[in-house]
């Protein structure tokens, strides 16, 4: 899994050193001990704190995107006099940090958290609620965001998360194999797949075996990140993981089935995309031997720095009838129990990011206001602005407190039925078994 | 109650005996004695890291344990662990220790080799065997690969999926560990093969016995303590294993190096559920102490020999 199957967004919790297996033992019983230390002093912990004007900023930008908010950062101290101290976690360890300080104090005044899991820290309250701070700040653009993105920072009617900005897929293409296997527009331009057969034939005759042994050594395409390529082919064909009710697992029924099936033909029926069974995709297309991959935007730093390779971006081609792709969101968010004298100052930082969200973009994301999407310089970034365009369609992972605990099921199902473990059905079936008994479970 | 009077010399030894080991039973308290019983506190609640309410639920969290087919996928997984590390490792310690027994030039070369993985933290190692695992650029396949061309095999060489694939990723683990752990016991192999007195081997000659049994009727039985002891404490350690999946596999491809460790960690330290997971722990310290108590009544059964 950690070879080729796992993503490289997720890579920070696999290098993690992890001691010997009795170190866990220790680990829970550490934790265990600081559960009953940390309980008594918590309530101490913000004073301490509350000297002056600082605003304490917890994220997992570790990459290119880490100095980019570095920038910004530095921009807002200059502009306000006010100090923000930025501290950078690797998102694989983020979380955790993030939950127990959280849990027992020592939180941050605010703090990045995906879309995906706001419905979990939600149900457990961590989030102080924006609403009240939207309605007094006047001229606030609420209608500017889109709706669909702003939505996904809500839980049970109220404003938890303020969206930064929106990472969805979209599809890397290689130019040059474009060009050679004949794929062009009237101008010899490449012309990137926008259909199901397109994409197919694209495929095919970007496939090739160039040394004759039977193998082929240029593939058409390559699946990248299992879980979110499968989010983004079962959305394109109305499925989804979860019942909109979200008590129901739904991914073992037929359009989810069926995008798994299509999945499955591109390696097995097709024999355009290698089996994800050691092979690197993403490393493949850096290198000129995986013609097109399903990437998010956020991997746009990891090709430009990839000497000679001719890439670019266009939207997700539709596999079938409905138009979906998966996507990210960071969220800005407030923990509930900021001091109240702080409150405005960190909602000014929070507004000041979101409105600076163009400058943000250059660092791989985009800007979820549709002011900041239609200015010219947003269209000058290439790639940002044709990923951009899936926006009005993103799909997040379900709105479920439960979303974090069910993924281990479904990253199962994909990866056994990609590598012909099982068949789509019955791992989509075994997945939603387990998937309704956690639903179940009170 | 009639209390023992100390003469007063003997108090102070007592005394002077405490403050040696004062500062074990402190850490030993506060970071073993309290966290096994408030863990099993936890483990009769359903404690969510975040939760404002921890509602106590009996033994909920163990009956849930028991129809929780992951857990029991986990167990099989260790056990299978457990299978190909322990007899086949315990093997290749013996034989190393065998080879450097026979008192061969630059001994001690070969054994701080042999010992050289044993210090190494399980993320070093793994880090390591990432590279000789993977299926396109590593250095076993590529080895395999000319191996393969060298004997001019039919056809052309299909790369071993070590990690990604269900059926090769555990035993690539217990490779590895194998690799990683076999210095350990080697070395106990060794001080028990030195332990035995030259005169048997020599009567044994003179009897006209042959080097097989020799082997068979001499060493094998008198490095019975070692052999008792490396065995169980490699049953024990591999029951453990979590860094290994941990760091290369994650449990998968499809929970096929899902071990007992590892599921406890996950729930605990991704899904936050502390009460679950302590009930995982809870019973994996129930096995192990099985094991335990098995080593010990192993090991006196020798003694009354």
């Amino acid at each position: 899994m950690k070879g080729s199957l796992l993503h490289p967004y997720k890579e920070g919790k696999s290098t993690v050193a992890a001691g010997f297996s009795l170190r866990t033992m220790a680990l829970l019983a550490l934790f265990c001990v600081a559960s009953l230390w940390l309980a008594g002093c918590s309530s101490s912990e913000h004073s301490s704190n509350a000297v002056g004007t600082e605003i304490r900023f917890w994220n997992g930008f570790t990459g290119p995107d880490g100095a980019t908010m570095e920038r910004i950062v530095k921009q807002f101290e200059r502009e306000t006099g006010i100090r923000v101290k930025m501290q950078i976690i690797p998102w694989g360890t983020y979380y955790d940090k993030l939950v127990l300080s959280l849990a027992y104090g020592g939180a941050p005044d605010v703090f990045i958290c995906h879309a995906n899991r706001i419905a979990e820290f939600a149900r457990y309250g961590v989030f102080r609620p924006l609403d009240d701070l939207i309605d007094a700040d006047k001229g606030f653009p609420v209608q500017d965001f889109l709706p669909n993105i702003w939505q996904a920072g809500r839980y049970e009617g109220r404003q938890v998360g303020l969206p930064l900005d929106c990472h969805p897929q979209g599809l890397y293409y290689n130019r040059k194999l474009f060009r050679e296997a004949g794929i062009v527009d009237t101008q010899g331009n490449p012309k990137p797949p926008e259909t199901w057969e397109e994409f197919l034939e694209a495929a095919r005759r970007l496939t090739r075996d160039k040394d004759g042994d039977g193998r082929p050594d240029q593939w058409g395409f390559a699946f990248t990140w299992l879980r979110t390529n499968w989010i983004t082919f079962i959305s394109q064909h109305g499925g989804s993981i979860l019942s909109p009710d979200l008590k129901r697992a739904a991914l073992a029924e037929p359009p989810a089935v069926r995008a798994t099936q299509q999945m499955c033909d591109l390696i097995y029926k097709y024999r355009v995309a290698p089996k994800p069974e050691g092979f690197d995709s993403w490393m493949g297309f850096r290198q000129g031997r995986v013609a097109m991959a399903i990437e998010g935007i956020y991997m746009l730093s990891s090709v430009e720095e990839q000497k000679g390779l001719e890439y670019a971006g266009a939207p997700v081609p539709s596999f079938d009838v409905h138009r979906a792709v998966w996507g990210g969101s960071h969220m800005l968010c407030m923990p509930k129990d900021l001091p109240p004298e702080r409150v405005q100052l960190v909602w000014r930082f929070m507004r000041y990011l979101s409105d600076h969200s163009l400058d943000w973009a250059e660092g791989g994301q985009i800007p979820v206001r549709r002011s900041l999407l239609k200015q010219p310089r947003f269209r000058q970034m290439r790639v940002q602005y044709q990923f951009a365009k899936q926006l009005p369609y993103v799909v997040f992972e379900p709105a479920s407190y439960k979303s974090t605990e069910i993924m281990p099921f479904y990253d199962a199902a994909i990866e056994a039925a990609l590598l012909g473990i099982k068949t789509p059905q019955d791992a989509l079936n075994e997945a939603a078994r387990r998937i309704q008994q956690v639903l179940d479970r009170p | 109650m009639k209390r023992m009077a100390f003469p007063a010399h003997q108090r102070h030894e007592a005394l002077v005996g405490y403050l040696f080991i004062a500062p074990y039973l402190v850490l030993f308290v506060l970071f073993v004695l309290v966290p096994v019983v408030w863990g099993f506190f936890i483990s009769l609640h359903n404690w969510h890291v975040l939760g404002e309410q921890k509602p106590f639920v009996g033994f909920a969290n163990y009956r849930a344990l028991l129809r929780d087919d992951l857990f029991g996928i986990a167990l099989l997984n260790t056990g299978y662990f457990a299978l190909l590390t322990v007899v086949p490792g315990n093997v290749v310690s013996l034989l190393l220790a065998l080879g450097l027994n026979a008192r061969i030039r630059g001994e001690d070369v070969y054994k701080a080799i042999f010992y050289l993985p044993v210090i190494l933290s399980v993320a070093v190692v793994a880090i390591i065997w990432r590279w000789m695992y993977s299926t396109e650029f590593g250095l076993l396949n590529y080895y395999l690969k000319v191996l393969w061309q060298f004997l001019h095999l039919p056809g052309e060489f299909q790369p071993v999926p070590w990690l990604n694939s269900p059926q090769t990723a555990m035993p690539s683990l217990a490779l590895m560990s194998i690799w990683w752990g076999a210095g350990g016991s080697m070395l106990i192999y060794l001080a028990g093969l030195r332990a035995i007195p030259e005169e048997y081997y020599e009567a044994a000659r003179i009897d006209g016995a042959s080097t097989w049994g020799r082997f068979w009727h001499i060493t094998l039985p008198l490095l019975k303590p070692s052999l008792l002891f490396c065995l169980v404490m490699s049953l024990i350690g591999s029951s453990q294993v979590f860094g290994q999946s941990y760091i290369l596999t994650g449990g998968g491809p499809h929970y096929s190096t899902l071990t007992v460790v590892l599921y406890m960690y996950q729930t605990g330290f991704s899904l936050y559920r502390m009460g679950y997971a302590c009930a995982v722990a809870y019973v994996m310290f129930l096995i192990v102490l099985g094991f335990t108590l098995l080593q010990f009544r192993l090991l006196s059964a020798r003694g009354e020999e």
